[in-house]
């Protein structure tokens, strides 16, 4: 039974690697180190995705991307291993477990004597998978097998090797998106923003790119020019769902500003709740009144919606007309009431919120005839171009149309929206007090581990800015990397104490560290991996430093095996858990480029990629793979 | 000092017996009356409930320190000697009765809180009151079939003391099976009434109709005595203000299931306001209230819905277990199931009078593939659809056998319209539940699969059988008229009306019960004119009536011709009121000088006066000391003139 499942496993990760084998054969052509910029262009594999072509972007952004590519991969492995570590505590320490490891170790050492001692893999780890996935080296027959008495544990390993896989399994269908976003002086950033991530870790991320104030009015917003349209983006949404409607062609832009009317219903809310009554008593309302507002609409057990209601110009299908209508908000959507009727009972449902976005309509006045340039405009999100569908509501003046825009959003995110704002509040002020405090450490963190933080945390709502700490504070929640099965036993040179003064020392020396160095490390990981999976590496003794056999040792051996390896043939590839030191921040500055560049050049591109991206949709590949090559390209023209 | 005789009526002897006479002089207090009275009756028993009700002046002589004298009596007094607790008929939201002690000499406001602690485990409620019913003057035939009671007299009430739970259940309703089944019956919300029953309720029919409902309170200050309730008289408990303390579902079945009750007859009946998008949406929570209430009578527990990568999981761990299956299967787990059949397709396009045609359809993940034939199902199809985000609606007709589904798939260029059909209703369960999920972006291999598949064909049969034949509902038959208001009853037909309640379903279908009573009491106080009670008054200086509507954080001036809120004041702007006993007139003054005045036309001033003091009661009581009652305030606040 047990070779059953070991040999559903092996298929199952066999056929996710060969497809991305094949995926990554035909999207890298071995002329990538002089790929041209029609091969850079190659088209994107999310369809329909606005991702920005690679040509377009600056040459320092690649090393953003990679490091973001990195840190992000690495968190995510290191999550797992780490909740797998949890769960295997007892286990480990357990004497009777050794069968197995022996069993791997056995095997695992004659692909030493073949992959040559530097390939020491210290970043890599063993991943629980690869013990029944080796045809050259492992056993038919797994030991546990012969030892009935170990039931329970291996019910136990099984299961978390389930827990493995699917977890694997789920991250491998993680969308990942290259972002630019256009920022207020009109420059760009460009980032690497994955679907499970909110605008909220994404303005972090920017916060911590651009050291802005924090305020809470800080937004990202998408325009799309081709209706004139606006709209800030909720904190809690996922910012790859709205870009994942965006046409291949789009012109649309993700904007980094700041909005005022995003909060204003919190901050002022007497605008909002009490907008019918004279300007004078709205501008003397006392703090004190405001809050209970607030609380008053927000805090009970169902949000209340601004009771808004007035005649607004709908315009007409298909016609150039704009027709008056009394329109009402209600928690449930906008009516309108027809004409004669009243106003209790006989309201007409216009929209509901479900299906549709809120968004500002730029210069209607021009484009549609609108009376008055105050418009908004509700439409499903997927739409982007003119169509039946969207409507299109024109206000008497601007203040009306804050007030229904903000009375919509209300109403479609309810409580979200104050959630919202209470972290973007506890954001800023930490902020503004870590300010205040010490203006000199809040100097240029480093890149990668700044996103790692973001990403590795999830949600990284109220999470304080303080650059010099995080990383040190990172690596103490990441568990060590020893493997999570027995193994670790085994191998007691695992290299651990090499391993972890390193990053902390880099960290601390080290806080703005240029982002021109990070990328070099990143890329060895993004690069796809030698046909030869790393798990094996990790069972391996770490030589010792002075077997190096490469002229100038890059302070990571990590980099030697792409070179090593290259020349063997490819077993069926397998998914790879990397050291949990990976998000650390970036090693000290390798001596010089060019080993990795030799690399790049020499070594045919493998058909494997060690990312847990593997069965994700075609696309992930192509990005991958369009990354490497730019990486290719850029060196090249060094 | 002179001797006299006074004579004093014993209830207990019954209404025919002579009153005891007992010879007192003007210096006896209270207590030795009583203690002459006891030992003239030679009757034994307990007498420790029993005081002396003063009946010309209607009060109660409960200070047994104080004398004759001082409390005013003479040789004429006519005194009767009760018992203080007495059984009263209460109408309970539910529109069940429930016969309990309650006390009729405390105030109205302290009987409440006794008979909500009995009731109810939750720490004490201020916001429920008592009211006079409205009177039924219908036929008095249906009368005969004597409405079930729930008797709980026996309850002794020195037993309700802190709230410990036995059996999930207060300990004093597990004492017998009889408790048990009242227990129940509170906790549980009651089935959907039938929808003739709804149509032959009270339903006010305007804005004057609902103040009227107003003028029935009673008054917290005085006693059920005092306001001339009797013994074994029926009134109704509702709850009066709007301010929820404390919701607890954990801990406050019986309160929250009143509440949900409450609202749902508001709603019914017309009570308040909302829209046909609103009702079908608190249709479809009744009925997915009922099923759950009908299933699983005691489950109040949550039960989060397993994500698919958990089920999965499960399966997978379940597979390895039984041993044997081969890696196929445990592959297939892993792999989202399929739906294949050949179905019809129809885009309607302008100008285009294209039928439908058939294809092979197959359903995976959360999209729609179709080829033109099975055989060629592994090549390439025809078109892809992905449904994540579409509209899904029905266009069925059983009795004609047309099942279609209707989808509208955003795209960039707007929506497309595309019709699916199906053979038959089995087919058409299974897809329409896969469209659905999938516009949900949820998969097949998702747990609601099953039940999506099962609630539309139970809505397929609510279309088939005729309304008129079955007003009462079997497990899985509700009607779906006794799911809204009669208005529109009347509006739609049963085929009309269940699909749009099943398309409101769709959304609530995965909560839990006390999840959807929860989601059923937000969408109902966010409606806009939620937690309103409306009083007919007359503004100083204005020649005609005009409505007051006092809500939990305001009050609003509504004119009756139009309809419309003519003027909002809070009450956190507001300095003082008084009210003028004499002339019967309200005065409020708010910050800015704003000074108004009104005397109430449908409702006494007390009632009024007693609900903006009790709202700003309710907004002092805040969350940390919500387990002590500052009572002193409330009769401070809502009490009139008698009480200072």
């Amino acid at each position: 039974m047990m070779d059953d499942i070991d040999a559903m496993f092996s298929n199952l990760l066999g056929e996710m690697d060969l497809l991305t084998q094949s995926l990554g054969v035909e999207t890298l052509p071995p002329e990538s180190s002089s790929s041209t910029s029609k091969e850079v262009n190659f088209t994107m594999g999310f369809a329909d995705m606005n991702v920005e072509s690679l040509n377009e972007l600056e040459e320092n952004d690649f090393d953003a991307l990679m490091a973001d590519l990195m840190a992000d991969l690495s968190a995510t492995e290191n999550k797992l291993v780490a909740e797998l570590e949890e769960q295997k505590d007892a286990k480990v320490a357990n004497p009777d477990l050794p069968a197995p490891p022996r069993e791997l170790s056995s095997y695992v050492v004659p692909s030493l004597s073949t992959t040559t001692s530097p390939d020491t893999g210290l970043n890599t780890t063993y991943t629980p998978l690869a013990d029944s996935h080796i045809p050259s080296f492992s056993p038919p027959q797994p030991p546990q097998h012969e030892k009935p008495s170990m039931e329970d544990v291996e019910a136990q390993i099984k299961s978390d090797k389930i827990k493995l896989a699917l977890e694997k399994l789920k991250e491998a269908k993680v969308k990942k998106l290259v972002v630019k976003v256009v920022m207020n002086d009109g420059s760009s950033k460009t980032l690497m923003v994955d679907e499970r991530q909110t605008v909220r870790d994404v303005l972090d991320n920017l916060f911590e790119k651009t050291h802005c104030d924090c305020n809470v009015d800080w937004s990202l917003s998408e325009t799309n020019p081709e209706l004139q349209l606006e709209r800030g983006f909720e904190d809690h949404e996922n910012l790859v769902d709205p870009l994942s409607a965006w046409t291949r062609d789009s012109e649309n832009k993700v904007l980094f500003q700041e909005r005022t009317e995003k909060y204003e219903v919190f901050k002022n809310p007497q605008n909002f709740y009490l907008w019918k009554k004279d300007k004078k008593t709205l501008k003397d309302m006392k703090d004190r009144d405001k809050e209970l507002l607030v609380e008053e609409n927000f805090c009970g057990p169902s949000i209340i919606v601004p009771d808004l209601e007035g005649v607004l110009y709908l315009r007409e299908d298909n016609k150039k007309s704009w027709k008056p209508r009394l329109f009402l908000l209600r928690a449930s959507g906008i009516y309108y009431v027809p004409k004669g009727k009243s106003k209790t009972r006989d309201l007409v449902c216009f929209v509901q919120f479900d299906n549709v976005n809120v968004y500002y309509g730029k210069e209607y006045k021009n484009k549609y005839k609108a009376p008055t340039d105050f418009c908004f405009v509700l439409k499903h999100p997927q739409i982007q171009k003119e169509s039946q569908y969207i409507k299109y509501l024109c206000c008497d003046d601007s203040w009306m149309m804050t007030l229904w825009v903000t009375g919509i959003r209300i109403a479609k995110y309810g409580k979200s929206l104050y959630e919202n704002y209470k972290t973007s509040m506890a954001k800023a002020q930490l902020t503004s007090a870590w300010n205040n405090r010490s203006t000199t450490t809040t100097s240029t963190p480093s890149t990668s581990s700044t996103i790692t933080n973001a990403k590795a945390s999830g949600k990284a709502n109220g999470y304080a800015p303080q650059p010099p700490e995080e990383p040190v504070a990172n690596i103490g929640i990441e568990p060590p990397p020893p493997p999570p099965l027995p193994p670790a036993q085994i191998l007691p040179p695992h290299p651990t104490v090499k391993r972890s003064p390193s990053p902390n020392a880099t960290t601390k020396k080290l806080p703005s560290l240029p982002t021109k160095y990070p990328p070099s490390q990143a890329t060895i990981f993004n690069l796809p991996a030698p046909p030869l999976s790393q798990d094996d590496i990790s069972f391996l003794p770490p030589p010792p430093d002075s077997d190096f056999p490469l002229p100038p040792p890059p302070p990571d051996p990590a980099f030697c095996p792409v070179t090593n390896r290259v020349p063997k043939p490819a077993p069926p590839p397998r998914q790879l858990y990397m050291g949990a030191d990976v998000p650390a921040p970036p090693p000290p500055p390798p001596p010089s480029f060019t080993p990795t560049s030799s690399v790049i050049k020499t070594a045919p591109l493998p058909p494997k990629r060690t990312t847990p991206m593997q069965a994700a949709p075609p696309g992930g590949g192509d990005f991958m793979s369009e990354l490497a090559r730019a990486m290719a390209k850029k060196r090249a023209n060094q | 000092m002179a001797v006299w005789d006074l004579s004093v009526t014993l209830e207990d002897l019954g209404a025919e017996a002579p009153p005891i006479t007992v010879s007192v002089t003007s210096d006896l207090h209270i207590g030795g009356v009583i203690l002459k009275l006891v030992e003239k009756s030679q009757v034994r028993r307990d007498w420790s409930d029993h005081a002396l009700w003063w009946e010309q002046k209607q009060q109660w002589l409960l200070r047994p320190s104080w004398t004759l004298e001082k409390c005013g009596i003479h040789a004429d007094a006519r005194l009767i000697f009760m018992p203080q607790h007495k059984a009263l008929k209460l109408g309970l939201p539910n529109g069940l009765t429930i016969r309990v002690r309650a006390c009729f000499s405390g105030s109205v406001f302290r009987t409440v809180l006794g008979i909500c602690k009995m009731l109810s485990e939750s720490r004490p409620q201020t916001e429920l009151s008592l009211l006079r019913p409205v009177e039924e003057k219908k036929k008095k035939k249906d009368k005969d079939l004597s409405e079930e009671v729930y008797d709980l007299t026996d309850v002794p009430l020195t037993s309700v003391s802190r709230p410990c739970l036995y059996n999930g259940m207060p300990a004093h309703f597990a004492d017998s099976p009889k408790t048990e089944k009242v227990y129940k019956m509170l906790s549980v919300p009651q089935p959907a009434p039938a929808p003739e029953a709804i149509a032959k309720l009270y339903r006010p029919a305007s804005i004057v109709d609902k103040a009227h409902i107003h003028s029935r309170w009673l008054d917290s200050s005085r006693s059920l005595m005092q306001q001339g309730v009797q013994e074994n008289d029926r009134l109704w408990l509702r709850f009066k203000y709007y301010c929820f303390h404390d919701m607890e579902p954990k801990y406050d079945a019986v309160r929250l299931t009143q509440l949900y009750e409450q609202a749902r007859w508001a709603i019914l009946l017309e009570d308040i306001d909302c829209t046909e998008e609103e009702m079908m949406l608190f249709g479809g929570l009744q009925y997915h209230i009922n099923k759950l209430s009908l299933s699983e009578p005691q489950a109040m527990t949550s039960t989060p819905a397993m994500d698919d990568l958990d089920s999965a999981l499960q399966c997978l761990e379940v597979k390895l277990d039984v041993g044997g299956s081969s890696p196929q299967d445990l592959l297939d787990n892993l792999t989202a199931p399929e739906l294949n059949d050949y179905l019809k397709i129809f885009r309607p396009k302008r100008l285009t009078l294209k039928g439908y045609k058939q294809y092979w359809f197959k359903f995976k993940d959360d999209s729609i593939s179709y080829y033109k034939s099975k055989e060629e199902s592994l090549g390439e199809p025809i078109q892809q659809i992905n449904l994540k985000g579409c509209e899904v609606a029905p266009d069925v007709n059983v009795a004609g056998q047309k099942f279609c589904i209707r989808l509208l798939i955003p795209a960039p260029e707007g929506m497309n319209e595309v019709y699916l059909r199906c053979e038959n209703e089995e087919q058409y369960s299974r897809w329409m539940a896969a469209c659905r999920l999938a516009s949900k972006g949820k998969s097949l291999a998702d747990t609601s699969f099953q039940s999506e598949i099962q609630s539309i064909r139970s809505f397929l049969a609510m279309q088939q059988t005729n309304p008129s034949t079955n007003s009462s509902q079997t497990d899985d038959n509700i009607n779906t008229h006794s799911l809204v208001s009669p208005r529109y009853s009347k509006k739609y037909k049963t085929k009309q009306l269940a699909p749009k309640i099943l398309d409101a379903y769709q959304n609530v279908a995965q909560l839990s019960l006390t999840d959807a009573l929860l989601r059923f009491l937000q969408i109902w106080q966010a409606l806009p004119d939620f937690g309103l009670s409306f009083v007919v008054v007359r503004f100083k200086g204005s020649r005609k009536d005009e409505v007051l509507g006092i809500a939990p954080n305001r009050l609003i001036r509504i004119d009756l011709g139009v309809g419309d809120v003519v003027k909002t004041w809070r009450y956190n702007n507001m300095r003082q009121w008084n009210v003028n006993w004499d002339i019967r007139q309200v005065a409020i003054e708010f910050d800015g000088n704003v000074n108004i005045a009104f005397c109430c036309v449908t409702a006494d001033c007390k009632i009024v006066h007693e609900f903006i003091g009790g709202y700003i009661f309710m907004s002092t009581r805040s969350r940390e000391q919500s387990d002590t009652l500052n009572e002193e305030l409330f009769h401070k606040l809502t009490g009139g003139h008698e009480a200072l």
